[in-house]
């Protein structure tokens, strides 16, 4: 695998922020930290964008379902979701919409000891929608200012971590696209990166995977606790997931097992060894894979993981799959030829060439490698350039 | 035209078959296959005996239910 080295390993050109992270992004960033605060956003957004700077990039929307109410473990989830949103290191300027006075004041205090460059505003100081908006536009241009500023640097692939997800599974990404993915994460990892893999229920069947790739038996058991969690939770829920899967649709396309439906998935790791079990959202402590427990459906696990600080996510699909974080640049990877025939304008890397045999798996995990040394160093994913993407955080309890 | 099968891992004693051409009886590797093979389905890279490992990614997958010989159809009627 060719790239730039120097004594600290491969190196890209990317954003040095004031805490020691480093971006992939420089991102003007427009945050609502409650969903009653999200049509201002929105309208802001579209009006500062309609009269931006030419060269300047969109303003990115950071908003969701977040709600007020919650009992205590799912309002301290929410808020160390969106804290870590915020403060991601593909932000370069954010500007932070309250509703009220109090919570404004709250969070202009949690973030004002980074020395980012945040402006925190509450909806309740203006007086009046249409004023709310032009504030919120005039702020955004102060702070794009200070975007403009900022210029990409030699950094190392040691800064950098990364979100393996996939979706549309099929055998294409199962023998091909989810294998080359592992090659190049052996190369990553051998890079000082840190590399996050999640979806708890998709590791039913992967036991004896977390047993062997694990660096201690203690970390194997928190994980597999988790996994067993979440199996009985769907068992209490009347879901069996052992004994009928793989179900008849599976057996029909070639899987025999389940042990051989959940490598499908687990061979993203490649050979790398399990450091660590994460909560939801929490960041890695060093380099190396971290498993985190997360929902399945794919925008809300690469959430965490992009929470966690994910700067680039790797997505191998089948069928064709939109989802991505707009935060975070998702790099859909393919290998199915009619799929990648047919959303040409939705797929980054395609490894057709793969699947017909006439490119190792080696040659494959170079080409993931390529772009995502280039996505890293600005070139747009097709889920940037469609603006496509969502934040969901997991809720355990029902809202008051 | 020969039958696109992949063995993700060295380890592997079968090879997965990625194509459509399932009147083809030959992989690319020169395996011979003993039937016809679905997309996606696998095939034995070597014979296998009852009670012996299905390997593939590198780990096993499930164990043969009755001996398997080279370029057999592996699935639910010969592996568990």
């Amino acid at each position: 695998m060719s790239t730039t080295v120097d004594e600290d390993g491969p190196n890209f050109q990317g954003f040095r922020r004031a805490d020691g992270r480093v971006g992939v992004r420089n991102h003007l960033a427009l945050v609502s930290t409650v969903a009653l605060a999200n049509r201002v956003v929105e309208l802001a957004a579209s009006r500062y964008d309609a009269s931006r700077p030419a060269g300047d990039d969109r303003v990115l929307l950071i908003r969701g379902e977040f709600q007020r109410g919650l009992q205590s473990t799912d309002a301290q989830l929410q808020d160390d979701i969106v804290f870590r949103l915020i403060t991601h290191p593909n932000v370069g300027a954010a500007v932070v919409l309250c509703h009220d006075r109090a919570a404004a004041r709250i969070w202009r205090e949690r973030l004002a000891v980074l020395g980012n460059a945040i402006q925190v505003l509450a909806f309740m100081d203006a007086h009046g929608v249409e004023r709310m908006i032009e504030r919120t536009v005039k702020v955004l241009s102060e702070q794009a200012e200070f975007v403009r500023t900022q210029r990409r640097s030699s950094c190392p692939w040691s800064s950098l971590t990364f979100a393996l997800e996939c979706g549309g599974s099929d055998a294409s990404s199962a023998v091909c696209v989810n294998p080359a993915v592992g090659r190049f994460v052996d190369h990553a990892v051998a890079c000082g990166v840190r590399v996050i893999v999640s979806e708890t229920a998709e590791f039913i069947g992967g036991e004896s995977v977390v047993r062997q790739q694990s660096v201690s038996d203690e970390i194997a058991q928190s994980i597999l606790a988790r996994i067993e969690v979440t199996e009985s939770r769907m068992a209490a829920n009347g879901d069996r997931y052992r004994g009928v899967n793989p179900t008849a649709e599976n057996i029909e396309a070639g899987l025999t097992t389940l042990v051989e439906k959940t490598m499908g998935a687990l061979c993203k790791i490649g050979s790398a060894r399990f450091k660590s079990c994460l909560d939801f959202g929490q960041p890695p402590a060093g380099a190396g894979l971290h498993f985190m427990d997360t929902p399945f459906f794919s925008p809300c696990s690469i959430t965490g993981m992009v929470a966690a600080g994910a700067q680039v996510t790797l997505f191998s699909m089948g069928v064709f799959n939109p989802s991505g974080n707009p935060l975070s640049p998702t790099i859909k990877i393919c290998g199915n030829p009619e799929t990648v025939s047919h959303w040409r304008d939705g797929i980054d890397v395609a490894l057709v060439d793969l699947i017909e045999g006439r490119i190792s798996l080696d040659s494959a995990g170079d080409l993931i490698y390529k772009a995502v040394q280039q996505v890293s160093e600005g070139r747009r994913t097709y889920t940037e350039a469609w603006g496509d993407g969502q934040f969901i955080i997991p809720r355990g309890l029902p809202a008051f | 035209m020969p039958r696109i099968a992949l063995r993700v891992s060295p380890a592997d004693n079968v090879v997965t078959l990625l194509d459509f051409h399932q009147h083809e009886r030959v992989t690319q590797d020169g395996l011979s296959l003993t039937s016809e093979i679905p997309f996606g389905h696998k095939a034995a890279l070597c014979a296998i005996r009852e009670g012996e490992a299905i390997i593939k990614y590198g780990v096993p997958i499930g164990v043969a239910t009755r001996s398997i010989s080279t370029g057999e159809h592996v699935h639910v009627h010969n592996c568990r």
